[in-house]
């Protein structure tokens, strides 16, 4: 069977646990626990008739008080960045950050999500998306649902290519 | 004239007399002074006192504040006694259990160490046949338990974490999850504790221990039950070294690519099934 590394990053709270949690165990929770900031969770898919084990590590954003070490992103064979749309300090440094995980994991594929799309009408959030730099894969609702398994499928078949 | 010159001679007499009083006056408070002011010349003259002092409360300590304290504590456990029940039950269980286990580690490598100094291997083996033939029966299954044994052995790449080849005698938990959850602790502890490329050797988890063996390209993990004397990782030592030139090196010299998970588990299987055996 086929494995691969997926890091979810992203600013504190913008809702990778759960989007996570969403897609391996189909719940949502609002609980939030880190010890060493990062959790890794697996889940099987099926691409077309291909098995494919991810291993997602959903490593801790930077304003909690552990100290996450670059190394969790090494050997990733792909990576979410995930922000906030209804918290405009999540995407404001999208590019640098994006930039700066390029040097550690290049020739990969990324995809950037906005997240909580349930605090927004249509229209605001489209206007932010508008507003980026660069192309947003995804608008997701780790609280409805909505959008996050259609992610993780597009990356699985992202990473089998 | 006569009589101003004696008043004179008289006053310089008595002042004399006076003056030297104040000076000595004056050195003795200066004595004083220096003793009190310096840390180093009053230090010996108090400590003594300080001592009595803190010896008196050491001994007097119960009696002036323990019935204070112990009716605090008293008032909290009867408020919460299911609470601290079962707080302290599983801690004190493993803690036991931890210190049984450690104190038999311990006395097993004296054990060893005075084998080792006292016997050849050959001497050794006789000795303990010996030994074991006139053991009890109750000793020997106690001891049984408490062999070392290998649970899980995981090959990982390091950093990405990705499981390279594992091998499991009871597979309970995911190992893809283990291997970089390991991988991550390891990247931790390397980047908040360590200088210098010092690395993660061993791991203790609960009665487990993880010995880890770092290599350039990937590292591997044993996660071992029971009483583990230096000459059990002496032998466990021997048998990764062997099984890394053997199978893994002598693969990537020949294919560059990626590691096959299944072709060093199976030959990992036939390695540690020996160390299965060892005793
Ligand atoms: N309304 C809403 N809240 C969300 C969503 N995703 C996460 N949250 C909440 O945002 C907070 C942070 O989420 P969490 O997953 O812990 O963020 P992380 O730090 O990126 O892992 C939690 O209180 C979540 O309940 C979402 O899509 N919509
Ligand atoms: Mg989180």
């Amino acid at each position: 069977m086929i494995s691969k590394k997926v890091v979810l990053i992203g600013k504190y709270g913008v809702g990778k646990t759960s989007l996570i949690q969403q897609f391996v165990h189909q719940r949502f929770s609002e609980k939030y626990l880190t010890t060493i900031g990062v959790k890794i969770d697996k889940k099987t898919v099926n691409i077309n008739g291909t098995e494919l084990n991810m291993l997602i590590w959903d490593i801790a954003g930077e304003s909690t008080n552990t100290k996450i070490p670059k190394s969790y992103h090494l050997g990733a064979h792909g990576a979410i960045y995930v922000f906030d749309l209804s918290r405009p300090f999540t995407y404001e440094n999208i590019v640098t950050e994006l930039n700066n995980l390029k040097k550690l994991i290049s020739n990969v594929p990324i995809q950037v999500v906005g997240n909580k799309l349930d605090l927004l009408d249509e229209k605001n959030a489209s206007q932010i998306i508008n507003s980026l730099p660069l192309e947003v894969s995804f608008l997701t609702s780790a609280k409805t649902g909505n959008n996050v398994e259609p992610l993780f499928q597009s990356m699985a078949k992202a990473l089998l290519k | 004239m006569r009589e101003s010159d004696t008043f004179k001679k008289l006053t310089r007499l008595i002042l004399e007399e006076e003056r030297q009083a104040r000076e000595q006056l004056e050195n003795r408070v200066e004595v004083i002074d220096q003793n009190l002011n310096e840390r180093e010349k009053l230090e010996p003259r108090i400590a003594p006192i300080l001592n009595d002092q803190v010896i008196f409360l050491q001994k007097k300590f119960p009696e002036l504040f323990g019935p204070a304290i112990t009716a605090s504590i008293k008032n909290q456990i009867k408020d919460s006694k299911d609470e601290v029940v079962e707080a302290l039950y599983p801690i004190m269980g493993k803690m036991i259990k931890k210190y049984i286990l450690k104190e038999i580690e311990l006395l097993s490598e004296r054990i060893d160490k005075k084998i080792d100094a006292a016997f050849s291997l050959d001497n050794w083996i006789m000795f303990l046949k010996a030994k074991f033939l006139g053991i009890k029966q109750g000793d020997m299954m106690l001891k049984g338990a408490m062999d070392p044994v290998i649970q899980e052995v995981f090959i990982v790449e390091q950093f990405s974490g990705m499981l390279i080849g594992s091998y499991s005698r009871i597979t309970s938990v995911d190992q893809d999850m283990v291997a970089g959850m390991l991988t991550a602790i390891k990247s931790f502890a390397k980047e908040t504790f360590s200088v210098g490329d010092q690395e993660l050797e061993t791991i203790e988890y609960e009665n487990y221990k993880i010995v880890i063996k770092n290599f350039p390209k990937f590292y591997i993990a044993v996660i071992i039950s029971g009483i583990i004397s230096k000459a059990f990782l002496d032998k466990l030592d021997d048998i990764i070294l062997d099984f890394v030139n053997k199978i893994i090196n002598q693969r990537s010299e020949k294919a560059d690519g990626d590691f096959i998970e299944e072709e060093f588990s199976e030959n990992l299987n036939n390695y540690f099934i020996k160390l299965k055996k060892y005793d």
